[in-house]
């Protein structure tokens, strides 16, 4: 899916086109597979947060003030380490 | 259907009439991953080399997104792509470089860079005098890209434009990856 293609989905929110772009990047084309990637890096955050370890929420307030653009790509970053951590890693690439 | 659908549904693709070693894989992609693949109904000719390989000096572009082990790598968790480049010295050795990609498998590659990025053959080459030098920089970014239109404004341009202004290069080796 191209950017344009995927602004166009953004102005008519069409949720559909979105999530399945989503899932499909980072599912390395395999739909199902990214839903289940996505589940799976939530899942490893609960995992990790059931250790009930300190937390740093300075650290957190601080990154939150970062402007949305770096937050957004960091999402993602937090995806891939997450899946790292969970043991699984499903892509081609860089492990 | 939106604009983007008819406009990857188009069988009219030159690069379907014939020229592919797998005809139809354009059309395949865009299915899957729709108006990801640049569409042009021109196309700049490729310029013809006006003097031999030997009194030559040769550059290397690819998009295997290769760089020094000391440098910080491409953004590869980007949904969209990093419209970045990285220069590789081209007097590197494998043990210098590494390859940081998520959407293909480089193990063969870790194992030697020079199955996809040949750079220890250039300079053997270069030794050997086949080819008389190699330019100071070759260039390498991350193949996989959602923005084809801004990936040939930033990345492209800029790898042509110091390809010629900065590097002086007479030619150009393109190697995908």
């Amino acid at each position: 899916m191209s950017v344009p293609y995927l602004r166009e989905a953004a102005a008519e929110d069409d949720l559909g086109k979105l999530v399945r772009f989503v899932r499909l990047h980072l599912g390395d084309g395999n739909e199902a597979v990214g839903k289940e990637e996505i589940d799976r890096s939530w899942a490893e955050a609960v995992k990790i947060l059931l250790r009930d370890a300190e937390v740093d929420r300075e650290f957190i307030a601080r990154v939150l003030e970062a402007n949305e653009s770096t937050l957004a790509l960091l999402f993602f970053h937090l995806h891939f380490y997450f899946i790292r951590r969970s043991g699984r890693w499903i892509h081609d690439g860089s492990r | 259907m939106t604009a983007a659908d008819k406009n990857t549904l188009s069988a009219a693709d030159p690069r379907e009439a014939g020229t592919q070693l797998r005809p139809g894989l354009w059309q395949t992609i865009n299915e899957r991953y729709p108006g990801s693949m640049i569409r042009k109904e021109s196309f700049v000719p490729q310029a013809r080399l006006g003097k031999p390989l030997a009194a030559c000096r040769l550059t290397l572009v690819s998009s295997c997104g290769v760089h020094l082990k000391t440098e910080q790598p491409l953004d590869v968790c980007h949904p969209f792509g990093d419209f970045r480049f990285m220069r590789v010295p081209s007097g590197a050795k494998h043990d210098e470089l590494i390859i940081h990609q998520l959407k293909y498998p480089h193990d063969d590659a870790d194992l030697d860079i020079n199955v996809i990025f040949p750079i220890e053959r250039l300079q053997e080459l270069c030794e050997e005098g086949r080819l008389r030098r190699l330019a100071p920089n070759f260039f390498s970014f991350i193949g996989y890209n959602m923005d084809p239109e801004k990936f040939e404004r930033t990345v492209a341009a800029s790898i042509a434009e110091a390809v010629v202004q900065e590097e002086r290069a007479d030619c150009a080796l393109l190697a995908p990856a």
